[in-house]
């Protein structure tokens, strides 16, 4: 009988900074026990004498023996892997969960909507995307952060623009004094009136803040999209991502089993979430 | 297999029992009866109503140890798993509760399964006592759960218990549900005639005709979930819920937990532990940045719902089995059938008005 508490060890092999509280770690496994993975699933991250936290892939699935987290550090765990350097290594354990529909968004436009941390669940699907370009129809990227400096993934977001049939259209809150920015603005839908996209073969994956999402959400169905275009990704607090510590139910779902991407039309209307 | 076991004989059967196994039952502790390890038959208290805590956590630990990590260098880590290594018999679970230990087998057996609760679980045998008294606050009869051991909601009790007892005044009706258990005992035992299983039926009639405490479940799940915003969550979560957890610790299906990481003082080793949680405690579903059950009002809810509503989604069953635990405990009162009633546009207890 298989422990599915038990994690294995996986070796960092490389950090990169990406802002001043978040790095990407990148993993590498040596010999590979069926491990894969899809965009938007999650493992559970471990320290001993520390604890474990669900973190989500940030990396392209088609490379399985090798793949990236990008963890922000807010509490005991993700403070705790920051503390770690490269060649060291951390417990894992997972895939976990439901990914985004990388399926059904075949043939299809895709509106991508991240605010904060919630671009790394993303950045595996569009980095997907891209590889099979002819597969899917315009991208567009929403982007917001609290700040300038805030923002994930600087060096890749030009290249992320220079893709084909791609726009990509950044958002700040705060701009300090003595930044340079010269994108917009305020909350991720000031950005809408600016989308070249039609809502009809669209697909909108939306993942950041609960709050944000609740007026994305409410945006985008103002602006046509179809109720059952919309996915979330929704974060809860999780111990064990196999359904049973209970903490990440919402109604009837379990995040860590029916999500974290859940059809809009799955979530709506249940009681103790924002959108 | 039905037979008859006299009951000056029954220390002497129980005794007969392989010694392989520790034994657990109901024993008298001042005013309440507990399940315990057993020193011998004679501690057993076969007259119990019910017992504070569920037998759960004999299966199920309220705090348990799940690795030992003990680092090598900087590159090995040794992991050691502790599973539970006991074999025990549960002695005289009213079937309220060997249903309330289906249902757990139905969260932590299913597509995942948890090694720890399995281990221990396969490790395990049930003999079931059916009711003689009903308390204020039973309600088993309504869900169907008992008094009587039944099948229930897909739960077959010669699947998930191995014995079944029946008192019938100076005998017990003891039926065996499968072949394992039978060969542990060496005391003999007389064969049941068919007026003892009449008997038995009699006192089944006899017994559900003393529930005071019903609840209606007919269309419960449905009907619950449109009234999520009913005003009976915030007024007794806000006014009269404790937050206390007493409901989730006591609840025979409560699955709920947390870990906890420690470290030796030398640094030399560190352990995970996981430890029984509730949806009833403020930290629950809090998250960087927010709670979304911050309030008494959604967390009652949460625990009422779960029970009597989302459960049937998730497993197929209810998650209550109407033992009447989380009433009997409840600090102030609170009482998840009046709920219902008061959901359900019925008369409602004095005590919300
Ligand atoms: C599916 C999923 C995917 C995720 N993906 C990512 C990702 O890719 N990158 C990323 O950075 N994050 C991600 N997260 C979020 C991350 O898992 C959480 O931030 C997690 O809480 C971090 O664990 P921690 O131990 O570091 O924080 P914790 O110590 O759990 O602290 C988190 C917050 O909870 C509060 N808190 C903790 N314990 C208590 C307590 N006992 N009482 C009161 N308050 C408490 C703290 O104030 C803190 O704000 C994801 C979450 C989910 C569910
Ligand atoms: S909800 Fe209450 S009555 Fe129902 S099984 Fe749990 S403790 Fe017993
Ligand atoms: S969510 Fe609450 S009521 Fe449901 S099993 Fe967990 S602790 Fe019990």
């Amino acid at each position: 009988m298989n422990n599915t508490l038990r994690p294995f060890m996986a070796r960092i092999t490389s950090i990169r900074k990406e802002t001043y509280d978040t790095n990407t770690y990148q993993f590498k496994l040596k010999k590979n026990p069926g491990f894969s993975f899809l965009p938007g699933q999650f493992n559970m991250l471990g320290i001993p004498g520390v604890g474990e936290a669900p973190i989500s892939f940030s990396s392209e699935p088609d490379q399985k023996n090798k793949f990236e987290h990008t963890i922000r550090a807010v509490g005991r765990v993700t403070q705790a892997i920051t503390q770690r350097k490269e060649g060291e290594w951390l417990q894992i354990r997972g895939p976990y969960g439901r990914g985004w529909p990388t399926e059904d968004a075949r043939g299809k436009n895709i509106l991508a909507v991240a605010g904060g941390i919630g671009l790394a669940p993303l950045r595996g699907f569009l980095l997907e995307v891209w590889k099979n370009r002819n597969d899917f129809g315009k991208v567009v990227i929403l982007y917001g952060a609290r700040t300038p400096d805030d923002l994930l993934f600087k060096e890749e977001l030009p290249l992320w623009r220079k893709r084909p049939n791609t726009q990509l259209l950044l958002t700040v809150d705060e701009i300090p004094p003595k930044t340079r920015w010269e994108e917009n603005q305020g909350v991720v839908i000031t950005l809408f009136d600016r989308v070249e996209i039609s809502p009809q073969n669209t697909l909108a994956l939306i993942c950041g803040p609960e709050i944000m999402m609740r007026f994305v959400v409410v945006g985008l169905l103002q602006r046509g999209y179809s109720a059952s275009h919309l996915y979330l990704s929704l974060e809860r607090r999780m111990k064990c991502g196999v359904g049973q510590c209970g903490h990440c139910q919402i109604g009837p779902k379990y995040v860590c089993l029916d999500g974290p991407v859940f059809p809009y039309n799955e979530i709506r209307g249940l009681p103790d979430t924002l959108v | 297999m039905v037979k008859i076991l006299q009951k000056k004989n029954f220390c002497r059967w129980i005794d007969s029992l392989s010694r392989q196994y520790a034994l657990i039952g109901p024993v008298k502790e001042r005013e309440e009866t507990e399940f315990q390890p057993l020193r011998c038959p004679e501690q057993l208290e076969m007259d119990y109503i019910s017992t504070m805590a569920a037998p759960r956590k004999f299966i199920y630990p309220s705090r348990q140890l799940l690795f030992r990590f003990t680092p090598q260098g900087d590159d090995q880590l040794i992991t050691e798993e502790i599973l539970p290594q006991s074999q025990q018999i549960l002695l005289a679970v009213h079937p309220c509760d060997a249903h309330a230990i289906m249902v757990l087998d139905r969260v932590l057996m299913g597509e995942f399964t948890d090694s720890y609760y399995t281990k221990q679980r396969q490790n395990t045998f049930l003999i079931v006592l059916n009711c003689q008294k009903v308390d204020k606050n039973c309600f088993c009869d309504s869900m169907g759960t008992g008094p009587f051991l039944h099948s229930w909601m897909g739960q077959d009790p010669a699947k998930g218990c191995d014995l079944e007892l029946t008192d019938l005044g100076d005998r017990y009706l003891v039926e065996f549900l499968n072949g394992k258990i039978r060969k542990l005992f060496s005391f003999p035992l007389e064969t049941a005639n068919d007026e003892d299983i009449q008997l038995k039926k009699k006192r089944e009639v006899g017994i559900k005709e003393k529930f005071i405490k019903k609840l209606n479940i007919e269309n419960l799940p449905s009907s619950l979930r449109q009234n999520m915003d009913h005003s009976v969550w915030s007024r007794i979560g806000e006014a009269i819920c404790l937050s206390c957890t007493n409901c989730t610790m006591v609840c025979p299906t409560c699955y709920c937990y947390n870990t906890v990481d420690t470290v030796k003082l030398d640094l030399s080793k560190s352990e995970r532990y996981r430890y029984w949680d509730s949806c009833q405690e403020l930290h629950f579903a809090e998250v960087h940045g927010g709670n979304f059950r911050s309030t008494r009002g959604a967390r009652l809810r949460q625990f009422v719902l779960h029970k009597l509503s989302y459960w049937m989604e998730q497993y197929g069953c209810f998650g209550c089995v109407g033992c009447g635990r989380c009433i009997n405990w409840c600090p102030t009162g609170i009482d998840l059938t009046e709920i219902v009633k008061e959901i359900r546009g019925t008369k409602i207890n004095e005590q919300y008005s």
